[in-house]
């Protein structure tokens, strides 16, 4: 990479001191099996440019973490019906002792593919619980959130969400959910809401969240 | 470009950035860190294929240096989590050691050294020394100008021997006294 470049050979005995201080120096060549797995494994994960691929391709392949894309009707499916009670904290589910960590209880939307809305803010706005969190944990047929902000529905310190493995999946997929990764996530009769309503917490979702909930 | 055309682009591509993006952040995070950046710098690169450079290392640096910062930005939310929330185990570190203490006789003068620079110029001699790259790529990697960086990397250069004169002075110091005294 270094190509004849005055101030990359000017100074070899700072330069070597550096080099032999490289903390990589004795880190042994990856495997080539696993380097030709990664870049397959690479190539075949969906993109929002190649569309839905219900065959399901590995997204992460350190997580293992099948991403098959999902549409998903609004509002519709499972409706748990946790968000009902009317109180704006006590009455949230499985709230445990009073050092417990206040937890939400969502559910996956059902897997029926139907029409999507456009997102837009006042559909937003209408949505019984939302909030910015951040994933704790990811598992088959859990997803775990801390929430960072609350914009509707009752408080909680976090938000797990829980759903059969197969319907889990579909909803990892949708809302692209990492862990330790940051995303707005709103829902209506127990059920996460996706379509565009859920998702990472950039940009043009954070603005549409802005404007739902008064910035 | 068809599927075809993109996917021998990048595996004409990408096996090239393999070793060196490894390399790259085994000496910036820990390893668990490390391989899901790896995966998701490549994955950019898959993605973003029409977008990569001629000469893509840089480039490939430039999103796993960006990876990098969101999963520490992660962390250290999480660990502002975690401390209010008691159930959760203990946060791993961000950042450990990537020698894993197993270089007792590493170059400590230079390590302080290092240290005592801001973090930036310490950063413009690494992709100097360890990445091995010239101005212009070290540009790319941090979104500044040739320019800037053959300026700045004059000063940091400067700097490092300035405190590595004044480490090994003081260090030197202590030396000489522990001779005379046995």
């Amino acid at each position: 990479m270094s190509g004849p470049d005055e101030s990359f050979d000017d100074h070899p005995r700072l330069r070597d001191r550096l080099r032999a201080a490289d903390p990589a120096a004795s880190l042994a060549p990856a495997d080539p099996d696993r380097v030709a797995r990664l870049l397959e494994a690479t190539m075949s994960s969906t993109d929002d440019t190649t569309g839905p691929d219900a065959g399901g391709t590995t997204r992460r392949s350190s997580s293992g973490w099948i991403a098959a894309a999902a549409t998903v009707l609004v509002g519709g499916g499972i409706a748990f019906a946790v968000m009902t009670a009317g109180g704006d904290d006590a009455d949230t589910p499985t709230a445990g002792g009073t050092d417990a960590p206040v937890v939400t209880t969502l559910a996956a939307p059902a897997a029926q593919t139907a029409r999507c809305m456009v997102p837009n803010a006042e559909a937003l706005a209408g949505q019984e619980v939302a909030f910015l969190g951040t994933v704790e944990e990811l598992g088959d047929d859990t997803v775990l959130l801390s929430v960072d902000e609350q914009y509707a529905g009752a408080e909680a310190d976090q938000v797990r969400v829980e759903s059969p493995a197969e319907q889990m999946e579909l909803l990892v997929g949708a809302v692209d959910f990492r862990d330790g990764e940051q995303y707005l996530v709103s829902a209506t009769g127990g059920a996460v809401t996706v379509c565009g309503f859920s998702g990472p917490a950039t940009g043009e979702l954070q603005s549409l969240y802005a404007e739902a909930f008064g910035g | 470009m068809d599927g075809a055309e993109r996917r021998a682009r990048f595996e004409a591509m990408a096996p090239g950035l393999v070793e060196p993006l490894r390399r790259y952040l085994a000496r910036r995070t820990d390893p668990a860190t490390a391989d899901d950046v790896l995966s998701e710098t490549l994955l950019v690169c898959w993605r973003r294929l029409d977008e990569v450079p001629e000469e893509p290392l840089p480039w490939a640096y430039a999103v796993a240096r960006h990876a990098v910062a969101n999963a520490e930005r992660s962390a250290r939310r999480q660990r502002r989590v975690a401390a209010k929330v008691a159930t959760l185990d203990p946060p791993a570190r961000t950042t450990t050691d990537p020698t894993g203490g197993q270089d007792p006789a590493g170059d400590v003068p230079l390590d302080e050294a290092l240290a005592a620079l801001r973090p930036d110029e310490a950063e413009l001699l690494r992709l100097w020394a360890w990445e091995q790259l010239g101005p212009s790529e070290i540009a790319t990697v941090l979104d500044l100008t040739p320019n800037a960086v053959s300026i700045r990397l004059h000063r940091a250069r400067q700097k490092l021997r300035e405190e590595l004169r004044k480490i090994e002075a003081a260090a030197g110091h202590e030396g000489s006294r522990g001779r005379s005294r046995s």
